[in-house]
């Protein structure tokens, strides 16, 4: 089963992802921080890696692009899809030295989302 | 303390006066002796002269010496007359140079003042058209005259507290802006919620009965509305800090009539509205962003729909005009009243109050397709009347002309 790792600071929003991907038929993960993700990935409590990350912009303690950043570092290379509250994110505005996949924005449009997902994922 | 003008003239006036009225007592007095002593000698000459007659005619006299006494006093008399005009002309001449001299010495005395009056003055009004011109950094340099010190001193005064209120103005805008900025990033995670779980009902709206789905159906309308509220707000917090930017291209018009067009086609026609095109043909390509451009149409189209009742018809329209392109939105609704146009581009100010309530807009979107308009280097413009219609046109410019 094709697994996402979710990561949100907002447990509304996490409970919501895992709802829909879940019905979707996806396997889900969830963290509250960028912190948590890459703790939980560099501690291999995550058997393997998941097939997507799907990370907020802006979260506490290590947002979403920090995490991204310190995961392509250390080599890994999961497609990642980040979550922004800006009205009009778009990959112009990710740092040059990031590979995202793709932005998502606030509020979500969960149709064109899981159509993403399962492009990035197939 | 910088010397007054005031007392600079009081001491000028003062000297004035002291010097004409020494001028006038010395000229006057000095009149007056050699007229007295003019008439003292006359008197004598004529006791002279009536003495040697009297002799002559009791006859026991010198005869001859007194013909000669009577003769010389008349002679006496003529040299002294002229030696009295001599005087009193030159009298008049003493007190004509000293009224002279009196007055140039005042003449120059005013002349000095008010050239040493000119500069301050003329800074004061450079400087007060430069901060009238908007330049906060306008100041004049305090001195001379201690009227025009003051006079500086205030103008300075003044400058500085214009330049405080308007950095203090600047930074409630500046914080303003970020707060919309901020509350419009916070507004979306709750609403992300809010929307997601009311669609996440919907999926099992099977289940649900037709009065569930409709209460469903009006929140997520009122998401969307709330989606529509945050992005016009965005919009002209970032317009009006400066940060609204567009980037334009050339592009074709046809194309893009077409594409807002096509996004309206359902709601219009839901409404029983006609929606058509007249683009003229062979139209140069315009210099816009075409998803703002997209933006500015749709706003437009929207107001059209929204504002006229079923069966009404929309029509958009491209010309050329000038040297950019006309792009119109003409329909035959209601019309604006004439006190309402004035205001019809302002933030929140929407047509007749009695319609707002089936009018699902946000009362921004005129606002910010003017921002966008301007921000292409165009016009905006609006012709209504009552009960025939509104026409709501831009001119956007065409590259190259």
């Amino acid at each position: 089963m094709t697994r996402v790792l979710v990561a949100d600071d907002s447990e509304t929003i996490l409970l919501l992802m895992r709802t829909r991907l879940e019905l979707a038929g996806y396997e889900v993960e969830t963290a509250a921080d960028g912190q948590e993700v890459t703790e939980r990935l560099r501690a291999g409590e995550l058997e393997g890696l998941p097939d997507l990350l799907l990370l907020d912009a802006m979260m506490p303690r290590k947002s979403g692009i920090d995490a991204l950043r310190e995961l392509r570092a250390a080599g890994v290379d999961t497609p990642a899809l980040i979550v922004s509250a800006h009205q009009d994110a778009t990959d112009a505005d990710a740092p040059s030295d990031l590979e995202v996949s793709g932005f998502v924005n606030k509020p979500i449009d969960f149709d064109r989302l899981l159509d993403e997902i399962a492009a990035l994922t197939s | 303390m910088s010397p007054s003008l005031a007392n600079r003239l009081r001491i000028g006036f003062a000297i004035g006066f002291a010097v004409l009225t020494a001028m006038a007592v010395i000229g006057v007095g000095r009149f007056i002796e050699q007229r007295q002593d003019f008439e003292d000698a006359i008197a004598r000459s004529y006791q002279v002269e009536m003495a040697a007659r009297v002799r002559l005619a009791s006859g026991d006299a010198d005869r001859a010496a007194a013909r000669a006494t009577v003769a010389v006093q008349a002679e006496r008399r003529e040299e002294l007359r002229d030696q009295i005009a001599a005087d009193t002309r030159d009298t008049t001449l003493l007190v004509a140079a000293g009224l002279i001299a009196g007055l140039t010495g005042a003449l120059l005395l005013f002349s000095g003042l008010i050239a040493s009056m000119r500069r301050p003055l003329e800074e004061l009004v450079d400087a007060a058209g430069r901060l009238a011109g908007g330049d906060r950094s306008a100041r004049v340099e305090v001195g001379g005259l201690s009227e025009t010190a003051t006079l500086g001193a205030a103008f300075n005064e003044m400058a500085d507290q214009l330049e405080r209120e308007a950095s203090q103005r600047d930074q409630l805008d500046r914080l303003k802006d970020e707060f919309v900025l901020t509350a419009s990033h916070e507004l979306r995670s709750p609403l992300t919620s809010v929307q997601g779980f009311a669609e996440l009902l919907m999926l099992e709206r099977d289940s649900l009965t037709p009065k569930q789905v409709e209460t469903v159906e009006i929140i997520l309308d009122n998401c969307r509305h709330l989606v529509r509220l945050l992005n016009d707000l965005l919009d002209l917090a970032r317009s009006d800090a400066g940060r609204l930017a567009v980037t334009p291209k050339p592009t074709a018009v046809a194309p893009l009539i077409d594409d807002a067009v096509r996004t309206m086609r359902a709601q219009t026609e839901s409404a029983g509205q006609t929606l058509t095109e007249a683009v003229e043909p062979d139209l140069p390509p315009i210099e816009v962003e075409a998803d703002r451009m997209r933006q500015i149409l749709v706003n437009l189209i929207t107001n059209a729909h929204e504002y006229s009742p079923a069966g009404a018809s929309i029509e958009v329209s491209a010309r050329v005009k000038g040297a950019g392109v006309e792009i119109a939105v003409t329909d035959n609704g209601p019309g604006i009243p004439e006190s309402q146009l004035d205001q019809i581009f302002e933030r929140f100010v929407r047509g007749d109050a009695g319609l707002t309530q089936r009018v699902g807009g946000t009362g921004l979107g005129l606002a910010i397709s003017k921002s966008l308009v301007e921000l292409h280097g165009g016009t905006i413009a609006v012709e209504s009347t009552p009960g025939v219609g509104s026409r709501f046109s831009f001119v956007v410019p065409v590259p190259g002309r």
